[in-house]
C-alpha cells in the first residue's frame, strides 16, 4: 500500500482500478518525401487543420455550456493560432520547399516559435507557448490519427492516472467509465481542477511522479476531499473508505430534502444563509440551493491572469447575469480584493514589490491609489443596479480608517448623480458596507458604524493580523488558528458592536463555513452567514439541528475561555439536538 | 499600398487580447496586412505574431496594408485600434 499526498481539486471519493494515460513520447523522425509527394502531403497537412479546427469548434460549444463563455475564449484563441500564417504557412513552405514531412516540419515550426515565445520578457507572454503545445498536439493527433479518444480504451469504470491533463482532455473525460483522475502537476485552481468541479468529478491533483508509481489495473483509492490517493490499500483501508463513500452519497441525498426548509434553529431562531461567489465559475447547481441572497461576490477573480482590468461594460454584464441567478434577493458585491495573496499584474505603472504585501497595498487601498480602477467597478455596479430587481450592495474590503469609507462614499454619490441624470437609476437605494477585517476596524468600529449600511467580519484576514501569522507561510502556517480567545472576543465585540446600533453583520470567511463554529456564531447573534457554496447544505443542516438558547450558553462560555484548547474542546463536545 | 503610423496609446500596449481582435478583423480581408515595429514585421492575420511584437504604450509601428480590399482594412484596423486604447 502505498499513500500519495496532493492537492484537492474536486471532492469525492473515487475507488476503481487505474487506468494509466501514457505521456506522449513520440520522437518524430525527420523523413524527407519525395517531391511527387508533396502535393499529397501538403493534403494531408491540410486535413489535419480542418479536422482540428472541426474539434476546436466543437469544445468551444461543450465548454461554453458547461463553464460559461469566459472560459471558451481560451479555445477561441486556439483557433486563432490554428489559424496563423506564422504557423500554419510556415509548415506548408517547409513542407513544399524542403520536402519534409508534415508531421517533421510542425515539430520544427512548433520549436522555432515556442523558442521565440520564451526569449519574450513578460511572463504571461510566454506562458502563451502552452496554448501553442495544446494546438500542436491537437494537429499530431490529426496527422498521425493516432488519438481517436486515448479514453475509448477505457474497458471498466476506471480512475484516469495521467502526469497532465490538458482541459481539452478533461472534457472527454465525462463518460460513464471514468469515476475520476490524478495528475501530477496542476492546482487548485487550473483550469482542469475547474472543469473536474463542474463535472462533479472526484480529482486529486500536484501528486509529483505518482504516475511513475501507478500500474495499469492497481486499484486506486482517490480521495478528492483529502487530496490523497491510495495505491493497492490494504482491506482494512479499503473497506473504510467503501463505507465513507456510501455516507457521503447518503449525506448528500438527505442534504437535498432540506433545500426547502427554513434556515432556523429547532427553538425558531432564524440565521439568513447567504452564498459566497465566485463569478469565474457558473455551477448550475448552486442555483437550486434556497439560499437568502449573495454575501461576497469575488470580483477580483475578473482581474486575474489577464494584462488589462476588465472594463465597465464587461463587468457590468457579469454583474447583471450574476444578480439576476438571485431575483429579489439582495447581492452584495465586493470591490475588487487585489493585492495581497492575490498578486496580479494589470500593467498599474511599475509597482515595487512589496516586501510585504498582505501589509500593503491591497483592497481600498489599491483602488484609492487607482481610482480609475474603483470609478470604473462602481459604475458597472450602479449600472447593474438600475437593472435588477434585487438591492444591490457594495462591500469595501480592507478597511482600517473610517476616512476610506467616505472616500468611496464621495466616488458612490458622483456616480449616481452622473447616471441618474441619464436616467439610470438604481432600482433600489445602493447600501455600502465595510469588510471588518482588520483590527484597527474593529476596534474602532464606532467610528465605522455610522458611514455604513452593513458591516461583514472578514475572518480569514482577521485572523492572520490579529495572531499575525501569514496563512501562506508554512513556517508559521499551524499558528493560524479561529479558536484563538482573541479571535472569539473579536468577533463578540464586533457583533455587539453592531447589534447596538441597529446595522445588519454577516460573517463570510471561511469560519462560517466550519460547521464546528456555527454554534458559537449563532449563539453570538449573528444575523447572516455567507457560506461557500460547497459547504451550503451542510451548514445549513447543522444549524437546524441547534438550540438557540443552549448556543448562547456555549458562547458565553468559551467567551470566557483563556485558550484555544478550551474552546476547541467545548465546540466539540458541543451535542447538536437530534443527536 | 496604404500605410499608416499608429502610435500605441494604451497603458498596456498591444497584448493577448488585443492581438486576438486585431488578428481576427485583419482575417476578414483579402489584401496583405503587415505590421513594422522596429524593423521587424510581422503578418497582421498572425495573433502569435503581433504578440511577439511586444508593443508597449508610447511605441510606434507602420501598418502596411496591399490588395484589392486595402481601404477597407485599414479603415476597420483604425476603428479596432482606436477602440483598443478607449478600454482604459
Amino acid at each position: 500500500m502505498i499513500i500519495v499526498k496532493g492537492i484537492s481539486a474536486s471532492p469525492g471519493i473515487a475507488i476503481g482500478p487505474a487506468y494509466i494515460v501514457k505521456p506522449d513520447n513520440t520522437v518524430i523522425e525527420k523523413r524527407r518525401i519525395p517531391s511527387t509527394n508533396t502535393v499529397w502531403e501538403l493534403r494531408r497537412f491540410e486535413e489535419a487543420v480542418e479536422k482540428s479546427m472541426a474539434d476546436l469548434d466543437a469544445s468551444e460549444a461543450q465548454v461554453k455550456s458547461l463553464l460559461g463563455s469566459k472560459y471558451s475564449k481560451v479555445i477561441n484563441a486556439h483557433k486563432l493560432i490554428l489559424k496563423d500564417p506564422l504557423l500554419i504557412s510556415a509548415v506548408k513552405n517547409k513542407i513544399t520547399n524542403e520536402q519534409l514531412s508534415a508531421e517533421y516540419a510542425l515539430s520544427v515550426c512548433v520549436k522555432e516559435i515556442t523558442s521565440r515565445f520564451e526569449n519574450l520578457k513578460e511572463e504571461l507572454f510566454r506562458e502563451r507557448k502552452y496554448d501553442l503545445a495544446d494546438v500542436a498536439k491537437r494537429l499530431f493527433e490529426n496527422l498521425t490519427k493516432k488519438k481517436q479518444n486515448k479514453f475509448s480504451a477505457i474497458k471498466e469504470p476506471s480512475i484516469i492516472i495521467a502526469h497532465n491533463l490538458f482541459p481539452s482532455d478533461t472534457i472527454n473525460l465525462k463518460s460513464k467509465n471514468v469515476l475520476g483522475f490524478a495528475t501530477d502537476i496542476g492546482g487548485k485552481t487550473s483550469h482542469t481542477a475547474i472543469l473536474a468541479q463542474s463535472m462533479q468529478m472526484p480529482a486529486v491533483v500536484g501528486l509529483s511522479d505518482a504516475s511513475l508509481q501507478i500500474r495499469d489495473g492497481d486499484l486506486i483509492i482517490l480521495d478528492g476531499e483529502t487530496g490523497v490517493i491510495i495505491i493497492n490499500p490494504e482491506p482494512k483501508i479499503l473497506q473504510d473508505y467503501k463505507k465513507e463513500q456510501i455516507k457521503i452519497s447518503e449525506a448528500e441525498q438527505s442534504l437535498k430534502n432540506i433545500s426547502s426548509l427554513p434556515n432556523e434553529t429547532v427553538d425558531g431562531h432564524k440565521v439568513a444563509l447567504y452564498i459566497n461567489y465566485d463569478p469565474r465559475r457558473d455551477v448550475k447547481a448552486w442555483d437550486s440551493f434556497q439560499s437568502d441572497g449573495l454575501g461576497l461576490l469575488r470580483t477580483e477573480f475578473i482581474y486575474m491572469d489577464r494584462f488589462d482590468p476588465p472594463g465597465e461594460e464587461e463587468q457590468y454584464q457579469i454583474y447583471k447575469k450574476t444578480a439576476q441567478k438571485f431575483g429579489k434577493r439582495p447581492v452584495t458585491i465586493r470591490l475588487a480584493d487585489l493585492g495581497g495573496d492575490k498578486i496580479t499584474q494589470l500593467g498599474l505603472g511599475r509597482r515595487e514589490k512589496e516586501s510585504n504585501p498582505f501589509m500593503g497595498c491591497r483592497g481600498i487601498r489599491l483602488f484609492l491609489k487607482y481610482p480609475e480602477l474603483m470609478f470604473t467597478q462602481i459604475k458597472a455596479i450602479v449600472r447593474t443596479s438600475a437593472e435588477v430587481d434585487c438591492p444591490v450592495k457594495i462591500m469595501i474590503p480592507m478597511v482600517s480608517y473610517a476616512e476610506e469609507i467616505r472616500e468611496v462614499k464621495k466616488v458612490l454619490k458622483e456616480i449616481v448623480r452622473e447616471f441618474s441624470s441619464n436616467g439610470i437609476i438604481p432600482r433600489h437605494p445602493l447600501e455600502l458596507g465595510a469588510m471588518i477585517e482588520v483590527p484597527s476596524a474593529a476596534l474602532s468600529l464606532d467610528g465605522i458604524l455610522p458611514e455604513v449600511d452593513f458591516v461583514s467580519i472578514g475572518t480569514n484576514d482577521l485572523i492572520q493580523y490579529l495572531i499575525a501569522v501569514d496563512r501562506v507561510n508554512q513556517e508559521v502556517a499551524d499558528l493560524y488558528d479561529p479558536y484563538h480567545p482573541a479571535v472569539l472576543r473579536t468577533i463578540n465585540f464586533i457583533i455587539q458592536g453592531c447589534r447596538k446600533k441597529g446595522k445588519p453583520v454577516s460573517i463570510c470567511g471561511e469560519m462560517a463555513s466550519d460547521p464546528e463554529m456555527i454554534p458559537f456564531l449563532v449563539g453570538l447573534g449573528i444575523d447572516i452567514l455567507s457560506l461557500s457554496p460547497r459547504m451550503f447544505l451542510r451548514i445549513k443542516s447543522v444549524l437546524r439541528k441547534l438550540n438557540f438558547k443552549d448556543c448562547a450558553n456555549l458562547a458565553q462560555a468559551a467567551l470566557l475561555m483563556t485558550s484555544s484548547e478550551e474552546i476547541e474542546n467545548l465546540t466539540d463536545n458541543f451535542p447538536l439536538s437530534s443527536d | 499600398m496604404l500605410k499608416e503610423t499608429i502610435e500605441i496609446k494604451n497603458r498596456l500596449g498591444i497584448h493577448a487580447r488585443p492581438a486576438a481582435t486585431i488578428a481576427q478583423e485583419a482575417c476578414k480581408y483579402s489584401s496583405d496586412i503587415f505590421i513594422i515595429k522596429d524593423g521587424m514585421e510581422v503578418n497582421a492575420k498572425s495573433i502569435m505574431g503581433i504578440m511577439m511584437l511586444a508593443a508597449e504604450q508610447g511605441s510606434s509601428i507602420e501598418l502596411c496594408i496591399n490588395g484589392r480590399d486595402e481601404e477597407n482594412a485599414l479603415c476597420a484596423l483604425r476603428g479596432v485600434f482606436s477602440k483598443i486604447f478607449e478600454e482604459e
